[in-house]
């Protein structure tokens, strides 16, 4: 999906709103830098993704926990 | 003499603020919204305070700091958290449970403050950040597993706000429509500010447990034997007191407090040098909403002591047995409390939500925003709160089960969320100096190894109850 950020028209800025934008805002925390610049996506090791797996089949076991004693305490 | 001095601080502060923006390289083509003109001013007010020098002044800022980690601490003293210290104190009393709380709000602290230092760091979302970071399969794992966790949480919230109120013979559709109206009160200010002040002030009524505790009259011999001796847990390990312990776990350690303090941190505006104070806003949140709980416990610890069965309680029930030691103004402060829990609750968990929806959609998502600018984002916060309110109304659902179970489920998604987490904040080309040291990375483990333990732990009570005999249990 595009970011879709509104840009605030012209008559809703005054020089003062700009002023405080520059003087207290860091760069990067403006909305459509956010938008523009995104952290780029980082390649996971061996490691990592053994560990991204080994957690999530370790959620999925544990659902079907709760899923087993939710239809045990139902009967 | 001394305004001149503190006006050249307030220029110095501004000068390096223009040299940021020089070293971004990009202030000649700058494009401003509404949310940022919002956020500017409010940091306008910290860039003045932080100027200025003294107690005063220190203390003005923290003030104007304060604000994701109170309200994430005190907002995940919910609904379903009270119900478990209430049911913790009714069922097993004092001697275990206080210290077991207190070190779960320590593992809370250690968690949020990674967030803090993300968010302050990144200038973004956890949700944002994860996609980024590892793509869209793991981060749609991810949302998955925040948006069944808030969805079930937020149900829970609602029956907490129905049961509060049920108190008071208010009728369950009048209690549910209604806190859906405050709800959306709430983000009709259209400033993050301001909302953050009005939600503060409400979550500040969780201290209510702590009258109710006091006239309960514990005895404070007792209380502090039990928070620096430890005692061993009431009746060994069994499949209740694995549940109980996991529900605690639960009401301190949740996923959505992850992506809620560090969205909160970004929509705040809190920079690098703001980190102190996110960390001081974290842990007097802990302390707060440490009291909080140990105060329900020693509410409820004199129907452990008559022997009063409290198995399948709700909150108006336990406000009702506690009638007779707290009396009747006690009672009606303990409804009110459980009220207030998940009505909080109800107003960050569906912020949360709404972040992080906003955050992979790539949508506006501010509580700075007008609702024609963010339509998306108020428009999710309000519908899973309208639909979790809605399902709270339809009769026999099994009530006092779905506020326990909700907290177990909340553990056990936790590793996952913890992965990410540590990932990220270790991740040096977005933290650059900030990256974790050593100490608080062996933290943050010691922290996933204890909730993967509890959550195994849980696994066999419920698959082979019998196994916990030889580990000491019955």
């Amino acid at each position: 999906m595009e970011p879709h950020f509104p840009k605030a028209t012209s008559d809703e800025v005054s020089s003062e709103d700009v002023t405080a934008v520059m003087t207290s805002l860091e760069p990067d925390q403006l909305i459509s830098a956010k938008a523009k610049h995104h952290c780029p996506q980082r390649q996971l090791t061996g490691v990592e993704m053994i560990l991204f797996w080994a957690l999530r089949i370790y959620l999925v076991l544990m659902f079907g926990v709760v899923i087993y004693q939710i239809w045990t305490g139902v009967r | 003499m001394n305004e001149r001095r503190t006006a050249s601080r307030i220029q110095a502060e501004v000068t390096l603020q223009r040299e940021s923006w020089a070293d971004g390289g990009n202030s000649g083509d700058v494009v401003i919204t509404h949310e940022d003109i919002d956020r500017a001013h409010d940091r306008v007010h910290v860039l003045e305070t932080r100027a200025r020098r003294g107690f005063l002044p220190r203390m003005h800022l923290l003030w104007l700091l304060i604000g994701p980690g109170i309200l994430v601490m005190l907002g995940e003293n919910d609904g379903p958290s009270m119900l478990s210290y209430a049911a913790t104190g009714a069922r097993f009393g004092i001697g275990f449970f206080l210290p077991f709380v207190v070190l779960t709000f320590a593992m809370a602290c250690v968690v949020q403050e990674m967030t803090v230092r993300l968010g302050a760091a990144t200038h973004r979302g956890h949700a944002e950040l994860i996609f980024d970071r590892f793509g869209p399969f793991w981060g749609w794992f991810s949302m998955f597993d925040l948006m069944l966790g808030n969805f079930l949480t937020l149900v829970t919230e609602f029956i907490a706000i129905r049961a509060g109120l049920g108190f008071f013979g208010i009728r369950p559709s009048v209690a549910v429509l209604g806190a859906f109206l405050v709800l959306v009160v709430a983000l009709m200010t259209h400033r993050y500010w301001t909302w953050e002040r009005i939600t503060l002030g409400a979550a500040m009524f969780n201290l209510v447990f702590v009258p109710v505790a006091l006239l309960s009259h514990p005895r404070w011999d007792a209380v502090g034997r039990a928070l620096f001796t430890w005692g061993p847990l009431p009746g060994g390990l069994t499949a209740d007191t694995v549940l109980i312990l996991l529900a605690d776990i639960g009401a301190t350690v949740t996923p959505w407090m992850l992506f809620f303090q560090q969205s909160a941190i970004a929509d705040k505006g809190l920079t690098t040098r703001d980190i102190r104070f996110g960390r001081a806003d974290t842990v007097l949140g802990a302390a707060l909403a440490t009291l909080a709980a140990l105060a329900t416990i020693l509410a409820t610890a004199p129907l452990f002591m008559h022997h009063m069965s409290a198995a399948n309680f709700e909150a108006a029930e336990f406000a009702q047995a506690l009638q007779p030691f707290v009396g009747h103004w006690g009672s009606a402060l303990f409804a009110l409390g459980i009220f207030e829990a998940g009505m909080v609750a109800a107003v960050t968990i569906s912020t949360s939500s709404a972040y992080a929806f906003g955050e992979v959609a790539r949508r506006p998502h501010s509580l700075n925003l007008p609702f024609r600018q963010g339509k998306s984002f108020y428009l999710v916060l309000l519908l899973e709160a309208a639909a979790a309110a809605g399902l709270v109304l339809i009769p026999g659902i099994p009530l006092v089960y779905i506020v326990l179970i909700v907290n177990v489920i909340a553990v056990l998604a936790m590793p996952p969320a913890l992965l990410f987490l540590y990932m990220l904040v270790n991740d040096r080309e977005i933290m650059g100096e900030l990256v974790s040291p050593w100490w608080a990375n062996a933290l943050a483990l010691a922290v996933v190894i204890v909730l993967i333990c509890a959550g195994v732990l849980f696994g066999v009570s419920v698959i082979a109850p019998n196994v916990l005999a030889h580990l000491g249990g019955r």
